[in-house]
């Protein structure tokens, strides 16, 4: 073994360099020497034997991923390449995630703090924080198509109803990561939405015993505090994805040992022939597919950055705070599903059912009959998946907000107005705009645009809550009539509207402006109704909506994001 | 191939600039979000402070319009003014010293709430000493109150009255007093919240009450008559506290009578004079 000294004795000193550097490129790639990487990039054909098949035996990293494909599979259909998007946006969670944990302590005391430290103190912590929560959420749509994808496809049958198995594992692990993160910032969205859905424990089709155990270890006690953050954290942190890494190792091992499914229309009914590629329709992981995949990630990583700063930001309302109950607590959109569930039957049912779903679909390519993966043969299971998501989604829309049962009608202008949490047109007219005083809704208020425009905003959603008795004072409100009934005490209900939303009858409404300190202004929306029956009576019926703006507050920040006012 | 490298490389480098494009506007963002998460905890402070101080401290936190929480009558306000030149302005304020505190501002209104004062009518709001509140919300409702310190507040000058020794000195240079404006200053000044109205004995809940001080005020300390003895009492209340009060004995020394009456009187020295005039039923 002739030592690099001994080398450049022999060769000179820049020859000697490049077959040191020679080298050590074929053992940092396992194999493959500098010519055939340049080899490989330029697209020439491999040398034999092929030193591109050496990484794959060699190293540890390219160890789980085969040497090559078959090439009717390394296109956008029929994988769509979401089986790797999954992985990619794990990954990307968990870069994310890392660098978050760094600036937060699981602690009811100083979570909340946290975050604001994070987006106000900490440099690209915002978009950090951003990049985690619409990675998330982009994850679970991923993971979602892709089992759309494996279903369409029938890739989940013989040999492949393990892999299937785990799949649903990892699904439902991505979803318990998403909602365990969901409770995290310890403000008023997080707190709540955890509230109620760990509740759906207590409601499990069990003995009592059984269920108020289950919420106590869930909720880390009789409420959700100190021990229940913890908990979800470290789930959050350590325990899901050290399940969803181990989970999705034996998947992947299944995926490449079975092979990637070839499009159905490409084999005889019931072969698979996944394995056995032709030399001809090869198509090898170096250097095709690893470029394709380093290419991906650059455009994905550009398209999550890009987003997560112009396009979509990460919503954080006030801290979380037990005793008050927000007017309207949302679910994560991705189990809003589960709240419109909840619309159709009693609670115990849906809460026994979805275990039971879950079970059914682990098991379904157990016993699937049909051995062709071929659509023309599946007409009635695709079918009956295209009702079933078709049923998920209208589910979805019913568990929003816009389907709830409402409040008081003047409380449902105030909250689209002037809502509990976070920013509105109106919160986010500049500071400037808004004098002291007080505004009609739909005034114009020459100079102010923005007022203008929250005050229009203001006159809509007002109208959508009244109706009129003809009383002549309102001419310039577009409104139906009332349609009145009386309840059982004689008090009377005012109607409007196809499913006869409660109204107010001819309201007079104002929005009442203080500068109470310098640069904060205290926001009062006021409402009267004259008694229909006595209209010299006037009723104030408004329930001191009160909110306070200050002149630094940036309302107008948050508005620009497309997912906010 | 060579175009997916391309692809590639370009997304990555977009990506690089995307990502200085924000760590530039870096700095300037975070001074938004910092000013922004003040500005929110004022809001919250503000909303705070409506429901669980204005009974006490006024609407304006001047100590001079409250109102009953339930009924929404006025009533005197029993708490000190907030929004107040004294409590305020300058690195270390006058209340401040007078009250030996030797921490920050922001510090001193903190621990106030935290712990409130006992031995007066100011409760414990703290959840860590037994209050309703949590930390994050004493933070707002501090930083509530610290936002009251304006240029506007401060610059005007401190008026501090050069109180005379004894009454006599005092009438001398205002003998008149005005009844109906001391009744009306009885219930600004906060006097009712403690010692009740001068007709009913029972509305008197805290202090002693006051109906019939113009015949026992000189009976309480040597050489005081009934004048001097209320004279003493608003502006030195500690300097002699009677043994009985409505719910017992009397809690003190310190008083738990607002010592800073000499503060607040002296823009308008005349008021003082009033209000003994309505207690003493002249």
């Amino acid at each position: 073994m002739t030592t690099f000294v001994d080398q450049v004795r022999e060769l000179g000193v820049k020859q000697a360099v490049i077959a040191k550097t020679d080298e050590v490129v074929e053992r940092i790639t396992a194999g493959m020497n500098v010519n055939d990487v340049r080899a490989a990039l330029r697209g020439d054909e491999p040398r034999r034997p092929n030193p591109r098949l050496r990484p794959h035996a060699d190293s540890f990293w390219l160890h789980i991923r085969p040497s090559f494909y078959h090439t009717e599979v390394t296109n956008i259909y029929p994988t769509f390449r979401l089986g790797w998007l999954s992985t990619f946006m794990f990954v990307w969670e968990t870069i994310t995630g890392i660098i978050l944990m760094v600036f937060y302590t699981p602690s009811p005391l100083v979570a909340y703090g946290n975050m604001w430290n994070i987006l106000a103190n900490v440099p690209l912590g915002q978009l950090f924080r951003n990049m985690h929560r619409l990675g998330a959420e982009v994850m679970v749509i991923v993971v979602a198509l892709h089992m759309l994808r494996t279903f369409i496809t029938g890739s989940y049958k013989k040999p492949r109803q393990f892999t299937w198995a785990t799949g649903m594992i990892l699904l439902v692990l991505t979803l318990l990561l998403s909602f365990s993160g969901y409770l995290l910032p310890w403000d008023q969205l997080a707190y709540w939405a955890l509230t109620v859905f760990l509740s759906a424990s207590e409601a499990a089709p069990a003995p009592p015993a059984v269920n108020q155990n289950i919420l106590l270890i869930a909720q880390g006690g009789p409420s959700l505090g100190a021990n229940g953050l913890l908990r979800w954290y470290l789930l959050h942190v350590l325990l899901m994805p050290l399940l969803l890494g181990i989970f999705f190792f034996v998947h992947y091992y299944k995926v490449v040992l079975h092979g990637l499914s070839l499009p159905p229309g490409r084999e005889e009914i019931g072969e698979d022939t996944a394995k056995r590629v032709p030399r001809d329709e090869r198509t090898y992981f170096i250097p095709d597919l690893l470029t394709s995949e380093l290419m991906w990630t650059a455009l994905l990583s550009l398209f999550l950055i890009a987003g997560s700063l112009w396009l979509w930001d990460a919503p954080l309302e006030t801290h979380a705070d037990p005793v008050v109950t927000p007017l309207h607590v949302v679910a994560p959109w991705y189990l809003s599903w589960s709240q419109g569930w909840l619309k159709l039957a009693d609670k115990t049912i849906i809460v026994g059912f979805i275990p039971l779903l879950m079970v059914a679909f682990i098991v379904m390519p157990y016993f699937e009959v049909g051995k062709s993966r071929r659509y023309a043969d599946r007409r009635v299971g695709l079918s009956v998946s295209m009702v079933f998501i078709a049923f998920m989604l209208v589910s979805n829309w019913m568990g929003t907000p816009e389907f709830r049962v409402e409040s008081s009608p003047d409380r449902e202008v105030s909250i689209k107005v002037l809502p509990e949490e976070g920013p509105s047109l109106l919160m986010a007219v500049p500071y400037e705009e808004i004098q002291p005083g007080s505004y009609l809704p739909g005034q114009v208020v020459s100079g102010s645009p923005h007022l203008t425009e929250a005050l229009a905003y203001y006159k809509t959603i007002l109208e959508e809550h009244s109706c009129t008795m003809g009383n002549p004072a309102l001419t310039d409100f577009h409104v139906a009539a009332c349609r009145i009934e009386e309840g059982g005490t004689g008090e009377k209900r005012y109607g409007v509207g196809i499913n006869n939303k409660e109204a107010m009858p001819d309201p007079y409404s104002e929005l009442r402006v203080e500068e109470v300190q310098d640069g904060l202004l205290e926001l009062n929306l006021y409402y009267e109704v004259a008694n229909p029956d006595d209209l010299n009576e006037i009723l104030n019926i408004s329930d001191d909506w009160v909110k306070h703006k200050h002149i630094d507050s940036n309302y107008e920040e948050e508005c620009r994001y497309f997912n906010k006012c | 191939m060579q175009v997916k490298i391309i692809i590639g490389t370009v997304s990555f480098m977009i990506a690089m600039m995307v990502l200085g494009y924000a760590a530039i506007r870096e700095t300037t963002r975070l001074e938004r979000f910092s000013a922004a998460r003040t500005g929110r905890q004022i809001e919250m402070g503000a909303h705070l402070y409506n429901q669980n101080c204005a009974t006490c401290h006024g609407v304006y936190a001047k100590a001079e319009e409250c109102y009953d929480a339930g009924t929404g009558e006025p009533i005197g306000c029993i708490g000190l003014p907030l929004n107040y030149n004294a409590l305020l302005c300058g690195d270390t304020s006058l209340r401040m010293e007078a009250m030996n505190w030797s921490g920050t501002k922001e510090a001193f209104i903190q621990s106030t709430l935290a712990s409130g004062r006992p031995g007066t009518e100011m409760p414990t709001w703290s959840e860590n000493f037994g209050g309703p509140l949590r930390d994050d919300q004493i933070e707002n409702i501090a930083q509530f109150i610290l936002n009251y310190e304006t240029e506007e507040l401060c610059s005007a000058p401190l008026v501090v009255f050069d109180w005379p020794d004894t009454y006599e000195e005092y009438s001398a240079e205002f003998p008149e007093g005005d009844a109906a404006h001391g009744e009306e200053l009885f219930l600004t000044l906060g006097c009712t919240g403690c010692h009740g109205n001068l007709e009913d004995e029972a509305s008197a809940t805290v202090g002693p009450w006051l109906g019939n001080i113009a015949e026992v005020g000189g009976t309480f300390v040597e050489g005081l008559n009934a004048e001097e003895y209320v004279y003493q009492s608003i502006l030195e209340p500690s300097a002699f506290i009677v043994p009985e009060c409505p719910t017992g004995p009397c809690a003190g020394p310190p008083s738990p009578m607002p010592d800073n009456f000499p503060l607040r009187m002296s823009e308008n020295p005349q008021d003082l004079q009033d209000v003994m005039t309505y207690i003493l039923g002249k």
